[in-house]
C-alpha cells in the first residue's frame, strides 16, 4: 500500500511504489493538472513541490515521496488567489497553457526561497521548464510582479 | 453605424426552452433554412458554425468552432460578437463547438481564425442586438427609435427606463429575424481593439484546463504504441512474453500503424513497451540519411520545377553586372508540442465517441468514421456522402484544449490509431505516445536546398535574381514569391516525393523561403555596398504596408546605430497570412561567440482585435523562430530520425530568450492573421546581424553559436 499526502489530503493506493509520482497523480488520482511531456526529467512540465522543493514527478518514484508534503497545481489555492496566479493572470502568461503548472510551481518554489530574485536567479530556476509557445518573457515579468505582491503580503502579516 | 441587410438565411432562432430557457441563435455560413420559421426551426434544418446563447442571468456564451492551442480564438472570436451585441466582457463565456456538420468544415490553420470570424461573428452580435432592441421597445412600450443597447441593457433614452437582455429572452424568441441590422464603425468599438483578458487564462493557471491527455472516463484503459523506427518499414512480428509478464498489462496487439500495449495505467504501458521484442522489415529504407537525401536532391533536374515567379530576362544574359552566388540548406524540423500526441475513444454499442486534441475536428471525424468501416463499407460511404451528403450520428468527436499545435495536429494519425485500439479493447481507452515516438513520427517541416544567383549593376542595385529551390515536402506556391521589385527574376521550386512524412509547420513555406530571400538580399546589399534596410525600401515601391513596417522597425530598433557601427543589427521583413512583419535582431559578440540581445518586431495585422494577444503571438513566434534558427534540427541516419527527446532536440529556454519588444501598427484595414506571421523573419534577421558582424553568410540552419571558423 502506498500512502501519499497530496495537497493536504492523505491517499492510500494499491500501486507499485516504483511508479513515477506523475502517473500516480494523473492515472490513479485524476489530478491531471500535472503534465506528462518528456518522461525523462528534462522539460519540467511535470513539476510538483515535495516539501516545498520543485521536483520532476515523471522521474520520481512515488514511494520516494511517501511521508512528504506533495503540492500540485490543484493545491496552491482554491480561488486562483496565490500571488503567483494573480501575477500570471495580470500578465496573461499562458498561451496553450500545457507547461504552465510546471512554470507556476517552479516560480512559487523560487519565490519561497528567494523573495527578491534577480534575472539570473530566474534563469537558474526556470530555464529547465520548457515552453514551446514561448511565454518566457511573460513568465519572467510575472515572477517579478509576484515577488512584489508576496513582499507586500509578508509585510502586512 | 453601418446599416446592413442580414442574409436571413444565415440567422435562425432556435427559440426558447433549449438549455433552460436560453435564447439560442444559430449563426451559419452555408444554410438553406427558411428564415421565417423562426422559433419553429429545427436544428437539423440548417448548418450553423457558431452559436450564441443568452441566458436569463445575463450570461452570454459564444460557442467557437476553432481550436484553441494558445493562439487565442477562444477570446478573439467572442470579442467580435460581444462588441456588436453590446454586452460587457465580464458577461462573456466560451464553449467549444461539437464536430457536427452544422458548424461547417472545422479546421484551424493558416492563421485564419480571425479572418474567418470577422464578419460572421460581428453580424451575429449585431443581428441579436437588433432583435433585443425590438423586444425591449415592446417590453417598455416605447418606440424602438428611442431605445439604445449598452452593457447588456436596452435603455429608453428619454426616461432612462431600462430592461436587461436576460429579461427580454421570452419576447425576443417570438420575433422574426430583423431585415436590417447595424454594424459598428471602428471608432464605436468598445471591446475590439482593447487588451481584455483571455477567457481561458484562469483554467490554465489552476490545472483545470482539460487537454486531450487529461480525459478520464470510467473503466478507462491506457495504451501506448511503437511505430516502425524506419520510415517505410513494415511489421514482421513481435514477442510480447516479457511485456505480458508485467503486472497490470491488459493486452498487446498490432494495428496498421504499429504494436500497441494496453494497460491499467500509462506507466505500465510504457514499461511493457520497453521490453517488447519487435521484428521489423526495413526493406531498403535503411540506407536513407541526410547525406543520401542531399545527394538525391542534387541529382534531381531542376528543369522539372514549378515556376513560382518569372519576369524580365534570363539573368545569365545580363551584361555590365557583377554576379553573386549562394546556397542555403534548411533542415527537417519537428513540432514538439508540449502535449505529446494522444487521443481517447470509447465504443458504446455502435456509437463511437472520440476526445481529440485536434486542429481539425472535421478531419478527425472523417478519420474516425473511416476506421470504423471495412473497405467495402468505406467505399459505399464515400459514394453516399457524395450523392446525399451524410453525417453518421454514431461517430462523435469532442475537441479538447490543445497543448500546442503548430500544424502537427492538422494530422489525424492518432485518431486512426485510437479508434482501432478501442475496437479491439472494447473498453474506453486513452492512447498516449511517448516523447520519442512523438519526435520520431512527426510530419516534419520540409528539408530544402536553395541555390541563388544575383546580379548587381554598377550602382550596386540588384537587377537579377535566380532562385532554384529543391526539397522534400516543400511548397511550390505563393510563399516562394519575393516581394522585391527586381526587374529580372526567376524562382523555381521542385518538390521531391520522399519517404519522410512532411506537413505544415508554423508559417509553412514562408519559413524556409523567407530565410533564403532575406539573407540573400543582405548578401547582395553587402556586395553592392548598400544599407540593407534602405535597399529593401527602394525595392518595395509598390508594397506600402511592408515598407511601412520596415520604416517603423528602423526607428524602434535603432537602425541608425547600424550605420554608425554602434550596434550589430540585422533586419528582415515579410508579408504572410495577410499581415506584414519587420524585425531587427541585435547581437553581441563575446570572444568567439555571439549572443542575441534583442529582437524588435513591428506587426501590421490590419485592425488589431486584441493588442495583448497580438503581442503575445509575436513573442511566441520569435521564440519559436529562434529555436529553429539556433537550436533544433531533425537528422536521419539508417532510415530513422536520430533525435528522440528534448535533450537532443533542444528548444529555446528562458535563459536563451532575448529581450523582445513588439510594436503594432495602428490600422483600420481588414484584420489578418497573427499566429504565424512573426516566425519567418526571425532566423534571417539573426543571420543578417551575423553577416554584418563577421562578413560571412550563414549557409544552413541551425546557425552555429560559435563564429571561430569565420563562417557560421
Amino acid at each position: 500500500m502506498l500512502r501519499l499526502t497530496i495537497n493536504g489530503d492523505t491517499h492510500e493506493l494499491d500501486v507499485d511504489g516504483d511508479t513515477p509520482l506523475l502517473w500516480v497523480l494523473r492515472d490513479h488520482l485524476s489530478l491531471t493538472g500535472t503534465k506528462f511531456s518528456c518522461g525523462i526529467g528534462v522539460c519540467g512540465s511535470c513539476t510538483v513541490l515535495i516539501d516545498g522543493k520543485p521536483s520532476r514527478s515523471c522521474v520520481l518514484a512515488a514511494n520516494q515521496a511517501a511521508g512528504k508534503k506533495i503540492v500540485t497545481i490543484e493545491g496552491i489555492s482554491t480561488t486562483d488567489s496565490h500571488p503567483v496566479q494573480v501575477a500570471w493572470e495580470e500578465h496573461q502568461v499562458p498561451q496553450c497553457g500545457y507547461c504552465q503548472s510546471g512554470q507556476i510551481l517552479s516560480a512559487i518554489a523560487l519565490l519561497n526561497s528567494n523573495p527578491a530574485p534577480t534575472d539570473e536567479d530566474i534563469n537558474n530556476a526556470l530555464s529547465g521548464i520548457l515552453c514551446r509557445c514561448g511565454t518566457y518573457p511573460r513568465v519572467r515579468s510575472a515572477i517579478m510582479s509576484a515577488a512584489a505582491y508576496m513582499l507586500e503580503e509578508g509585510s502586512e502579516s | 453605424m453601418k446599416k446592413f441587410n442580414p442574409d436571413r438565411r444565415k440567422f435562425l432562432k432556435l427559440g426558447l426552452g433549449l438549455a433552460g430557457g436560453s435564447l439560442i441563435l444559430g449563426i451559419n455560413w452555408s444554410c438553406s433554412a427558411d428564415p421565417d420559421s423562426g422559433s419553429r426551426g429545427n436544428s437539423k434544418d440548417f448548418s450553423p458554425n457558431a452559436w450564441l446563447r443568452l441566458d436569463k442571468m445575463q450570461g452570454v456564451t459564444v460557442i467557437v468552432a476553432e481550436s484553441e492551442m494558445g493562439q487565442g480564438p477562444f477570446t478573439l472570436l467572442p470579442m467580435m460578437l460581444a462588441d456588436e451585441l453590446e454586452v460587457g466582457w465580464k458577461q462573456v463565456k466560451v464553449e467549444r463547438a461539437p464536430a457536427t456538420p452544422v458548424y461547417g468544415y472545422q479546421l484551424t490553420g493558416g492563421s485564419g481564425s480571425i479572418r474567418k470570424g470577422w464578419s460572421t461573428l460581428r453580424e451575429a452580435g449585431a443581428v441579436t442586438k437588433e432583435l433585443l432592441l425590438t423586444a425591449g421597445s415592446i417590453h417598455l412600450g416605447v418606440p424602438k427609435a428611442d431605445c439604445t443597447a449598452t452593457g447588456g441593457w436596452i435603455i429608453h433614452q428619454p426616461t432612462g427606463e431600462r430592461v436587461s437582455y436576460g429579461e427580454l429572452i421570452d419576447i425576443a424568441a417570438t420575433l422574426p429575424i430583423p431585415h436590417i441590422a447595424h454594424l459598428k464603425e471602428p471608432d464605436e468599438f468598445k471591446i475590439i481593439g482593447t487588451p481584455v483578458p483571455r477567457l481561458d487564462t484562469s483554467d490554465k493557471i489552476s490545472g483545470r484546463a482539460k487537454y486531450g491527455i487529461d480525459i478520464r472516463l470510467p473503466d478507462m484503459l491506457y495504451a501506448t504504441i511503437t511505430h516502425c523506427p524506419v520510415f517505410g518499414g513494415k511489421l514482421k512480428g513481435f514477442d510480447a512474453t516479457a511485456s505480458k509478464a508485467i503486472k497490470g498489462i491488459v493486452d498487446v496487439f498490432s494495428i496498421n500503424e504499429g504494436v500497441v500495449v494496453v494497460a491499467k495505467d500509462t506507466w505500465t504501458a510504457f514499461k511493457a513497451r520497453q521490453v517488447l521484442k519487435i521484428e521489423w522489415d526495413f526493406s531498403d529504407q535503411e540506407l536513407l540519411s541526410d547525406e543520401s537525401i542531399i545527394e538525391h536532391i542534387k541529382s534531381v533536374d531542376s528543369g522539372k520545377g514549378k515556376v513560382i515567379q518569372n519576369s524580365g530576362e534570363d539573368i545569365g544574359a545580363l551584361s555590365q553586372t557583377r554576379t553573386l552566388e549562394s546556397s542555403y540548406i534548411l533542415p527537417f524540423q519537428a513540432h514538439v508540442a508540449m502535449e505529446p500526441m494522444n487521443c481517447t475513444a470509447r465504443y458504446k454499442g455502435n456509437k463511437l465517441e472520440v476526445w481529440a486534441p485536434t486542429q481539425s475536428p472535421t478531419q478527425a471525424y472523417n478519420t474516425a468514421k473511416d476506421n470504423t468501416r471495412n473497405i467495402a463499407a468505406r467505399t459505399l460511404d464515400k459514394i453516399k456522402s457524395k450523392v446525399f451528403g451524410s453525417h453518421d450520428e454514431n461517430v462523435e468527436i469532442n475537441t479538447t484544449f490543445l497543448g500546442g499545435g503548430f500544424g502537427r495536429r492538422l494530422q489525424q494519425d492518432y485518431v486512426a490509431e485510437v479508434v482501432q485500439i478501442a475496437k479491439k479493447t472494447g473498453k474506453p481507452v486513452q492512447l498516449t505516445w511517448t516523447r520519442d515516438e512523438d519526435v520520431q513520427h512527426d510530419f516534419y517541416h520540409p528539408f530544402s536546398i536553395h541555390e541563388l544567383s544575383g546580379k548587381i549593376d554598377a550602382r550596386g542595385m540588384p537587377i537579377g535574381w535566380r532562385q532554384i529551390v529543391k526539397g522534400l515536402g516543400i511548397s511550390t506556391g505563393n510563399s516562394g514569391r519575393i516581394p522585391y521589385e527586381i526587374p529580372n527574376k526567376l524562382i523555381k521550386a521542385v518538390n521531391i516525393e520522399g519517404p519522410i512524412p512532411t506537413g505544415p509547420w508554423r508559417s509553412v513555406g514562408h519559413h524556409y523561403y523567407t530565410f533564403a530571400t532575406e539573407h540573400f538580399l543582405d548578401e547582395l546589399a553587402r556586395a553592392g555596398s548598400q544599407d540593407p534596410l534602405e535597399l529593401r525600401l527602394k525595392l518595395l515601391g509598390s508594397s506600402p504596408r511592408l515598407r511601412n513596417v520596415i520604416e517603423v522597425v528602423a526607428d524602434k530598433g535603432n537602425w541608425k546605430d547600424y550605420l554608425t557601427g554602434h550596434r550589430l543589427l540585422g533586419v528582415a521583413a515579410r508579408s504572410s497570412f495577410g499581415s506584414h512583419v519587420a524585425q531587427i535582431a541585435e547581437i553581441e559578440l563575446i570572444d568567439r561567440e555571439y549572443k542575441i540581445r534583442k529582437i524588435t518586431c513591428v506587426l501590421d495585422c490590419g485592425l488589431v482585435i486584441n493588442p495583448d494577444i497580438a503581442k503575445a503571438q509575436m513573442e511566441g513566434s520569435i521564440v519559436f523562430g529562434l529555436t529553429a534558427a539556433l537550436k533544433s534540427k531533425i537528422t536521419l541516419k539508417q532510415g530513422r530520425v536520430e533525435q528522440s527527446n528534448f535533450h537532443d532536440y533542444p528548444i529555446l529556454t528562458m535563459r536563451d530568450t532575448p529581450e523582445i519588444e513588439v510594436f503594432l501598427v495602428n490600422s483600420q484595414e481588414q484584420p489578418e492573421g497573427i499566429g504565424e506571421p512573426g516566425v519567418p523573419t526571425v532566423a534571417p534577421a539573426v543571420a543578417n546581424a551575423l553577416l554584418n558582424a563577421t562578413g560571412s553568410p550563414v549557409r544552413s540552419l541551425p546557425m552555429a553559436m560559435s563564429i571561430s571558423s569565420g563562417q557560421t
